[in-house]
């Protein structure tokens, strides 16, 4: 078995897991839900086994084309959910985190393998590693808390039009689903923080980035993506915004996010 | 050859009672009903008297809004006024009114149920699809209560022990799988589920009740079994607070302090006999920002209302009246009923399938093991004479026994599912007329009680 097919068995899963979580969602059957959460388990398993074979295959870090990169995230975004299924069984934030797993490796099939980092040395630099760890790391805290602030607002604008009370049931509690995207961002905020300082700290030593690399558009809107984050814990945290004023905030953050993460880049050559 | 579908076999199952649903009204329910201290004791030990004389196994399910009595007699079914005569007799036992005064009240709203309608009847009523409030789950410690009481008085058999284990399983079949237990079934119950979609697990969360009126003691009661774990009565007449705090297992406040405690309550419900709100725009507002991220849920269940519309404009807090707590569990029964017509074909299928089961136990059984009796005579007749005619070592012994065990299992088997298959025709006299061919067949005696569970509907 190779990693390509490997890597297609597990979009499979998430696809199916996501559909699985999101009927339960609308039916609320039992059933569904544990299928789900199995299926989602087997993909993220799955998923580590095509990494795994990815690394043998390259004898390098899995992160030489944007394809493998996102596949990367897509992995992390998985273990993000079943984490925040276990803390806090927000079972509703798998249709929405499973669904954009399987997106992102579909689109990194969908790209073409070619600007592939062939260098040895530069990938194995650990501020490399870090660098991008750290960033996906962040990026999947952030989608699971875009995922937690949109279910929010949905039970919010429930509460308080009185329209559906009905739908409210098969919501998770508004309290739970807060302070969840609150420790997502509290994870996802240091994370990107340390993706960004050992960014910086790599390019300052040099070796092989284009001149001006500290006008890249990732490089900028990456800090953009900090900024939105810091916004939004200081609103929490000491300005006394309500949870639905920052709630917007987390949907607005995880825009800026595939921004930065879609954006051209000739400092980044590897997503 | 096709035969009969075999839809609903007879089976030796009455029911006679009377309900909400055969339009009795409440005067007459609570009559008629067995919830007199030791009422229903009494009338089990009355039918246990009758078990011992007639040998017929009974059970008496008596709630709020039904009393029914169960019957099965394997010598035979009870016509109509024999079965509501013990009713009124029982009644009496149980609580002194005279039997003909109870048969002029309650005559014109009994029903009577029979063979697997009666079966049906029970398993409906296990589903909470009889129940004034379809799908609530309290009738299944009702039935169980009966039932225990009934065995403990000896007072079933085999039949209705079957009937009654399985209305309890399928009761719980047809809620699990059509959800007709969920959702809210009262004010109170919605008020409680709504804090849950809230805040969630209410432990360690305050609940706040303003008023000490039967309203806000249901409502709080739903709170507390949801798992609040602080609950402060607040009342104008601080007695009554302490008396209602007290059997909340809450803690009594003195009714002018109660806007300070808004800061710290997760839960508000409101009840007070207040003509003008009580809990105003401003009093919430002051207390918003001291909250924090900590969203506030106020239930205002009073008429005039208690608390001022505009406080539900707040941001982090949740306003809920009468009336919103009233379309949720209309919405919500709404969705129960769509449900009930699964429930209903569950129940239905239950029914036959349990009524076959009963047939093939009462008719089937006994003709069964006459045949497989008299194959084994045969055998081991042959047996006997083929041992003294041989002289066999005990391994070739042991073969020739296990060889004729095998081919008397083998020829019996096509016998055994027939007559299952017979016992279980709608058509009584079919069933009586092809299991009288299987007598013949195997040249069997008309035993007693072969041909009286054959007779017997």
């Amino acid at each position: 078995m190779n990693s390509a097919i490997t890597l297609a068995v597990t979009a499979l899963c998430y696809l199916i897991a996501a559909v699985l979580l999101g009927a339960n969602l609308t039916l609320r059957k039992n059933g569904w839900l544990w299928a789900g959460r199995g299926v989602a388990a087997l993909g993220a398993t799955a998923h580590m086994v095509a990494i795994g074979l990815r690394c043998a295959e390259l004898r390098q870090a899995p992160f030489t084309t944007p394809a493998e990169s996102l596949s990367l995230l897509a992995w992390i975004v998985a273990l993000a959910y079943l984490g925040v299924e276990i803390c806090w069984r927000l079972s509703a934030t798998g249709t929405f985190a499973l669904g954009a797993a399987f997106l992102l490796i579909t689109l990194g099939g969908l790209l073409p393998a070619q600007g592939r980092v062939s260098d040895p040395a530069l990938l194995g630099e650990n501020a490399v590693s870090l660098h991008i760890l750290a960033t996906v790391g962040a990026i999947a805290a952030f989608v699971l808390a875009f995922a937690c602030a949109a279910l929010y607002l949905a039970a919010h604008r429930i509460l308080k039009s009185k329209h559906g009370l009905t739908w409210i049931k098969r919501l998770p509690p508004l309290a739970t689903v807060e302070q969840a995207s609150f420790a997502l961002v509290a994870v996802g905020f240091p994370l990107l923080t340390l993706g960004i300082a050992s960014g910086w700290l790599r390019a300052m030593a040099g070796n092989g980035l284009p001149d001006g690399w500290q006008w890249d558009s990732k490089t900028l809107l990456s800090y953009g993506v900090w900024l939105v984050y810091a916004v939004y814990l200081w609103a929490r945290l000491r300005a006394g915004w309500t949870p639905a004023r920052t709630a917007y905030i987390l949907l607005f953050g995880l825009a800026v996010c595939l921004l930065t993460l879609l954006v051209p880049s000739a400092a980044h050559r590897f997503s | 050859m096709s035969y009969p579908v075999t839809t609903a076999p007879n089976v030796s199952v009455q029911m006679v009672g009377l309900s909400h649903n055969t339009s009795a009204p409440v005067a007459v329910r609570e009559r008629i009903a067995f919830t007199a201290p030791g009422a229903m004791e009494a009338a089990a030990r009355f039918l246990a008297g009758r078990r011992a004389e007639t040998g017929a196994e009974f059970v008496l399910l008596s709630t709020c809004n039904r009393t029914e009595l169960y019957l099965s007699d394997a010598g035979g079914e009870w016509d109509t006024e024999a079965v509501t005569s013990l009713l009124f007799a029982l009644h009496e036992v149980a609580t002194d009114a005279p039997a003909h005064e109870t048969a002029r009240l309650a005559g014109a709203y009994l029903q009577e149920r029979r063979g697997h309608r009666a079966v049906e009847q029970l398993f409906r009523i296990a589903a909470g699809l009889d129940s004034m409030i379809l799908g609530e789950t309290d009738i299944t410690r009702q039935i169980k209560d009966a039932y225990a009481l009934a065995v403990d008085a000896g007072t079933t058999g085999a039949v209705l022990n079957t009937v009654f284990h399985e209305s309890l399983r399928v009761g719980k079949r047809a809620r699990t799988e059509t959800d007709l237990g969920r959702g809210a079934f009262s004010v109170g119950h919605a008020a409680a589920d709504l804090a849950q979609s809230i805040h969630g697990s209410l432990k360690n969360k305050t609940v706040l009740v303003l008023g000490a009126g039967a309203m806000s003691e249901t409502t709080a009661r739903h709170l507390s079994a949801a798992g609040a774990s602080t609950i402060l009565v607040a009342n104008r007449t601080y007695d009554k607070a302490v008396l209602l705090a007290e059997s909340l297992n809450g803690r009594a406040i003195n009714y002018e302090h109660f806007p300070a405690q808004l800061a710290l309550a997760d839960v508000v419900v409101a009840s007070t006999a207040s003509p003008i709100p009580v809990v105003t725009r401003a009093m919430v507002a002051s207390v918003v920002k001291e909250r924090g991220n900590r969203p506030l849920y106020l239930i205002d269940i009073a008429l005039p209302r208690d608390i001022e519309t505009g406080v539900g404009d707040l941001d982090g807090v949740y306003l809920f009246d009468l009336d919103h707590l009233q379309q949720m569990v209309e919405s919500e029964a709404a969705e129960r009923r769509q449900k009930a017509a699964h429930a209903e074909t569950i129940v239905r299928e239950e029914a036959i399938s349990c009524a076959m089961r009963l047939r093939t136990m009462q008719v089937a059984a006994p003709l069964v093991t006459r045949v497989r009796a008299r194959q084994t005579a045969i055998v081991q007749q042959e047996l006997s004479a083929l041992r003294k005619r041989g002289d066999f070592s005990p391994e070739q012994w042991q073969l020739i026994e296990r060889f004729a065990t095998a081919v008397e299992n083998k020829l019996a088997h096509a016998p055994t599912e027939r007559i299952k298959e017979y016992a279980t025709f709608a058509d009584e006299d079919l069933t009586r007329r092809k299991l009288r061919t299987v007598r013949e067949l195997f040249d069997l005696e008309d035993a007693e009680e072969t041909v009286a569970a054959e007779a017997k509907p």
